[in-house]
């Protein structure tokens, strides 16, 4: 069995379930799902945990071809490794379970890397290039490591993968699916982990100094190089402009600020 | 600020390389610090005016599993009951959430700062902030790029490796090779001028006409996750945390909302312009010169405007 | 089932399709309906306010689950001059309580909330997936739809077309006898943030109370009209404009909604409110004069595809006819297919409810009124004329006596170069439309 965690997020702000959904990761996840299960000949379960709205996400998982669909009942709040342990329990047999790399609303990523743990299994994360053999047996993945490097990774085992949302593009489900789905059933399950209630989000307000991750030969220069860092401390000017204007502004401002001459 | 509780910082390397964000970890954890993988006493020296006491862990096996096992072993040696602060660099969220259950603390990833009773943490995308109280040891990632480092005399490094051994085990996934950053994302990387968009430009198209923008400016383009989300541009061109970390000295940003997890791999521009029609976003705080305009429009009107005004870099 | 998929695909998730889907529902048939945006309603305009009292006869005690803004208590028409305003403001509280009159809502609420009743009662709703032409048996008869999804054909005995204005699906089922532009008025709506409480005291409410204001003049010299609807706390404001008129004068229709705003009667009313949305949608407004042939062979059209959008100067009612025509599709379906002939004939039912409900009959009562509404000397003549007899009937210019009403009538006609026959004669026609 190929397992997919598929996490029903509404858009900040949003009122309703109209606007929810999953982000592009889980979709290229479930895309990859299905491509691996296809290649194996196996059968694709779609789990979510998450309210009763998150079922429209898993129709959409069975329109695609997802054979079973599975919702724990978790509360809002409940943390990313109780979601994990929940999750853990419906894969435990899952030979691959695909992920997105990070949820929009938490957006941790840590739940791939907590499933890994509970499963006892290793882990591919935060995959940016995917590419499954012709029998599914072997996966070749791409991964981002810090400083643009690249690592290549290969899995041929049990695994939980991670991907971002531009790895795969998720297929259109054909017409007479979606409407089955429509009306297919989704096993739900109550789920023993509390949530605790979500804290106050205050809006980011970037710290007056924002220092680079240092690049330097030594710590010496590296210390060197954030001391003297200085840059012209923010002033913000703040215009409404209408285009031509606003792109007049920008360049006569490059020329006063040397850039253009 | 006030007193950060007992920490530790818990730092994965490769063959001697500290990850993103791993001197800032050190710092704040006031020097303190427990290196685990590969090459660890390289590593700790690197660390040389930052760090003041660290512990080192070599092991082979630099499974996050492995990682997470046997950094857990050495702070229960060393540190014992002290909260743990992790760079959230790829490798350290990787390994944190293994060392969480290692330990039996809670995670709390995506810190932007630790306070005596409180972490605080980028949520919705890095536009909002949690404030989460704690109390008890917890393990913490911290954003790279956010803190900056605390020197201190380099005379002060002490370097005490710690006897770890754990049972290795077959893997499934197997690291092949780790490629160098790739030179499009070189360019990114030092260019000194960058132009950015993002989600506030409506389709694929604007990206190409912001690359032309870019390159009579002679400046390089990147953009947000948002956009390689989208497939608009590619990977290489993406700049934040989890992509390429910048230090230009000019950035002009359209449609960009400013993130933590952009803002912090921006490194320090010396000038930043923001184009975006909501006042009040990070982008539009952190800019020298905002302007409240429809992105696509102004760029339309700066590619007739740089057509007709001949423009030579400085 | 039989050999189709269902016994009847409904195109469309707007009121009408909604209707369609719910009578249909409610009759026990199987019925698909089948919606291009991600959910019903997501990406429908119009100008503000619905009066839906038909749903009484769809779901009973409606207003105590739509999501409504405000409740229509005060109705004014604005006659507008370049700088001066005559208004007729009539206000009930009756309206402001159950079983209500009118009232604003969004769109993307409404409709959403419309296609949820459809699908309590039953009805499949299937979203992001767009109808792309229809499917036909060797007889030429209409029996389902194809989509633009793989393996997207649907098979149905009856067809109901509710696609809105345009509707390609009318077009291709060949019911519209060419349509030309004259048809057809453009709508333009700002949708204009404003403080909850800086609307009630500007417009006079209170508590979910609103206002709706149709308003002649005040578009620049091009035909057509404006309304002022009340949000909880954003104010709709918009202009319907007669296509041929808008593209000769060359003039943009955001030009048109400015200079309305900044109209003396206007601008107080919309001042420092801050531009949330600006949409834009076609309207087809000559009323029966362009409608369809309503039904042909295993077809049924409803709503603004079948033209019942009634835009006649101080009515601008879509949605209600919309619910309405598409119930009683529904309805004349669903008794077709007990019938078992869903030939144009056995459908025909549904031109006879049409006939013998308001849909048609304000339709002929009004059928003139559009026409005059937007004729040149209305639009151009006499909201000056109108104006300027109040203001001199009004005006007190001692130590001169007040002049006689019928002399200032007179005065004022020529001075607007209106002849006495054209006066008494569009009188009548507007005693006539509206009466
Ligand atoms: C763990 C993690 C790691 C991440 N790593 C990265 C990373 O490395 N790099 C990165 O960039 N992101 C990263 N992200 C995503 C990041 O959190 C934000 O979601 C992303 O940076 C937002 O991109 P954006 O500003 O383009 O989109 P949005 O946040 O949607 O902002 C769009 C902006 O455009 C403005 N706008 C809209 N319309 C217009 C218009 N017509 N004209 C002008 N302005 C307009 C809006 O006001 C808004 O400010 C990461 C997220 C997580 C959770
Ligand atoms: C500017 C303006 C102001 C107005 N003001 C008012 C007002 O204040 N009050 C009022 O009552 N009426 C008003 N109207 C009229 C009213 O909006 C329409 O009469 C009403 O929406 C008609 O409803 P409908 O269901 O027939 O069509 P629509 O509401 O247009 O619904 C059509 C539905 O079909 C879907 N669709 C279209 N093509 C396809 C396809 N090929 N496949 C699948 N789905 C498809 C669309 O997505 C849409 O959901 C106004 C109209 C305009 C333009
Ligand atoms: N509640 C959940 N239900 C199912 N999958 C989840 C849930 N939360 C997280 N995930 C999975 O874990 C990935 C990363 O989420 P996060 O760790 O919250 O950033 C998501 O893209 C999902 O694939």
């Amino acid at each position: 069995m190929i397992a997919v965690c598929l996490k029903w997020v509404q858009p900040h702000g949003a009122s309703d379930d109209r606007f929810a959904g999953i982000s592009a990761a889980d979709q290229s996840a479930l895309e990859l799902t299905l491509r691996t299960a296809e290649a194996r000949g196996d059968e694709v379960v779609a789990i979510t945990a998450g309210p009763i709205g998150a079922e429209r996400a898993l129709r959409d998982a069975l329109a695609c071809g997802a054979a079973r669909a599975v919702r724990i009942d978790t509360e809002a709040g409940t943390s990313s490794s109780s979601i994990a342990s929940a999750l853990a329990r419906e894969v435990a047999t899952a030979d691959i379970v695909w992920c997105g790399d990070y949820s929009v609303d938490r957006g941790t990523g840590s739940v791939p890397a907590f499933l890994a743990a509970r499963l006892g299994v290793d882990q591919a994360l935060g995959l940016i290039d995917v590419e499954i053999n012709g029998n599914g047996s072997q996966i070749r993945a791409i991964r981002r490591l810090d400083g643009g490097r690249r690592e290549i990774l290969s899995v041929n085992g049990r695994a939980v993968l991670s991907v971002e949302g531009s790895t795969a593009r998720l297929r259109r489900a054909a017409l007479r699916s979606v409407i089955a789905a429509d009306s297919a059933s989704i096993e739900v399950r109550p789920s023993e982990f509390g949530g605790v209630a979500e804290p106050e989000l205050v809006p980011y307000r970037p710290r007056a100094r924002v220092l680079p991750a240092p690049a330097g030969q030594s710590a010496l220069d590296r210390v060197r190089m954030l001391t003297d860092a200085g840059g012209t401390p923010s002033r913000t000017e703040t215009v409404v402009l209408d285009p031509p204007a606003a792109a007049r502004r920008i360049l006569d401002t490059l020329r006063e600020w040397g850039y253009l001459t | 600020m006030s007193p950060v509780p007992d920490l530790i910082a818990v730092v994965p390397v490769r063959d001697g390389q500290l990850p993103a964000g791993g001197l800032e970890a050190i710092s704040e954890a006031r020097g303190l610090a427990l290196v685990v993988g590969t090459d660890c006493v390289s590593a700790a020296e690197a660390a040389r005016g930052i760090a003041r006491r660290v512990f080192t862990v070599e092991i082979t096996d630099v499974s996050p599993a492995a990682l997470g096992r046997a950094s857990a072993e050495g702070i229960k040696q060393a540190a014992s009951g002290r909260s743990v602060i992790v760079p959230a660099s790829p490798d350290g969220r990787d390994l944190a959430p293994h060392l969480a259950l290692a330990l039996g603390y809670p995670l709390h990833s995506g810190a932007t700062e630790i306070r005596s009773n409180a972490v605080y943490l980028a949520r919705q995308g890095g536009l909002g902030i949690a404030q989460v109280r704690v109390e008890g040891a917890f393990i913490a990632t911290l954003q790279p790029g956010i803190r900056g480092v605390d020197p201190v005399p380099p005379v002060e490094l002490q370097v005490t490796p710690l006897e770890v051994t754990i049972d290795s085990v077959g893997h499934s996934v197997v690291s092949v090779e780790v490629r160098p950053p790739d030179a499009s994302t070189i360019d990114l990387a030092e260019a000194p001028r960058i132009i950015g968009g993002g989600a506030g430009l409506v389709d694929a198209d604007r990206f190409e006409l912001l690359a032309n923008i870019a390159a009579t400016l002679d400046a390089s383009m990147g953009v947000t996750r948002v956009i390689t989300d989208r497939g608009w541009a590619t990977h290489e061109r993406q700049i934040g945390t989890t992509g390429v970390v910048v230090d230009p000295r000019l950035y002009i940003a359209f449609g960009i909302s400013g993130a933590v997890q952009h803002t912090s791999g921006l490194g320090q521009p010396d000038h930043i312009i923001s184009v975006n029609t909501d006042p009040h976003c990070p982008m539009m705080q952190m800019a020298d010169l905002a302007i409240v305009a429809d992105a696509n429009q102004v760029l339309d009107a700066l590619a007739s405007e740089v057509a007709l005004t001949p423009v030579s870099g400085s | 089932m039989s050999r189709f998929d269902a016994d009847v695909i409904v195109v469309g998730a707007g009121p009408a399709g909604s209707c369609a889907a719910l009578a249909l529902a409610r009759a026990g048939k199987n019925v698909i309906l089948v919606e291009r945006g991600p959910f019903a309603g997501s990406k429908n305009m119009y100008g503000g306010v619905v009066y839906p009292r038909i749903l009484d006869e769809l779901i009973p005690h409606w207003w105590e689950t739509a999501p409504v803004q405000r409740w229509v208590v005060r109705r004014s028409t604005m006659i507008l001059s370049d700088e001066n305003a005559f208004t007729i403001d009539y206000r009930t509280p009756s309206w402001g309580e159950p079983p209500y009159n009118g009232a604003t809502a969004y769109r993307p609420d409404f409709d959403h909330w419309l296609s949820q009743q459809a699908v309590a009662a039953g009805a499949t709703l299937v979203t992001s997936t767009t109808v792309t032409g229809l499917l036909r048996d060797p007889a030429g008869r209409v029996n389902g739809v194809r989509t633009d999804r793989p393996d997207g054909d649907l098979s149905a005995p009856v067809v109901i077309a509710c696609d809105g204005v345009n509707s390609f699906l009318a077009k291709e089922a060949g019911l519209y006898t060419a349509t030309d532009a004259s048809n057809f008025t453009v709508g333009v709506k700002e949708t204009l943030s404003l403080p909850r409480s800086v609307i009630e005291e500007r417009f006079g409410v209170r508590d979910n109370h609103g206002v709706d204001i149709e308003i002649l003049g005040g578009t620049s010299g091009v035909n057509g009209g404006g309304f002022i609807y009340t949000n909880l706390d954003t104010v709709s404001l918009g202009v319907v404009l007669k296509l041929p008129k808008l593209t000769a004068q060359s003039k943009r229709p955001e030009e048109i909604i400015a200079g309305l705003k900044a109209h003396p009667a206007i601008a107080p009313l919309v001042e420092g409110a801050t531009v949330q949305e600006y949409s834009a949608h076609v309207i087809p407004e000559a009323g029966l004069s362009m409608m369809p042939t309503m039904v042909t062979d295993g077809m049924l059209v409803a709503g603004d595809a079948a033209a019942l959008c009634l835009a006649a100067g101080i009515w601008l009612e879509g949605v209600n006819f919309a619910m309405a025509s598409g119930m009683y599709a529904g309805r004349a379906a669903a008794a077709a297919l007990e019938k078992g002939d869903v030939s144009a004939k056995g459908l025909s039912g549904y031109t006879d409810l049409l006939e013998n409900s308001f849909v048609l009959r304000d339709h002929r009562k009004l059928k003139n009124i559009p026409g005059l509404v937007l004729s040149d000397r209305v639009q151009s003549k006499y909201p000056g004329f109108v104006t300027s007899v109040i203001e001199r009937v009004f005006r007190v210019d001692n130590p001169n006596p007040k002049p006689g009403l019928r002399r200032i009538v007179r005065e004022e006609r020529k001075r607007a170069g209106i002849g006495l026959l054209d006066l008494v004669r569009d009188g009548w026609k507007g005693m006539r439309g509206f009466g």
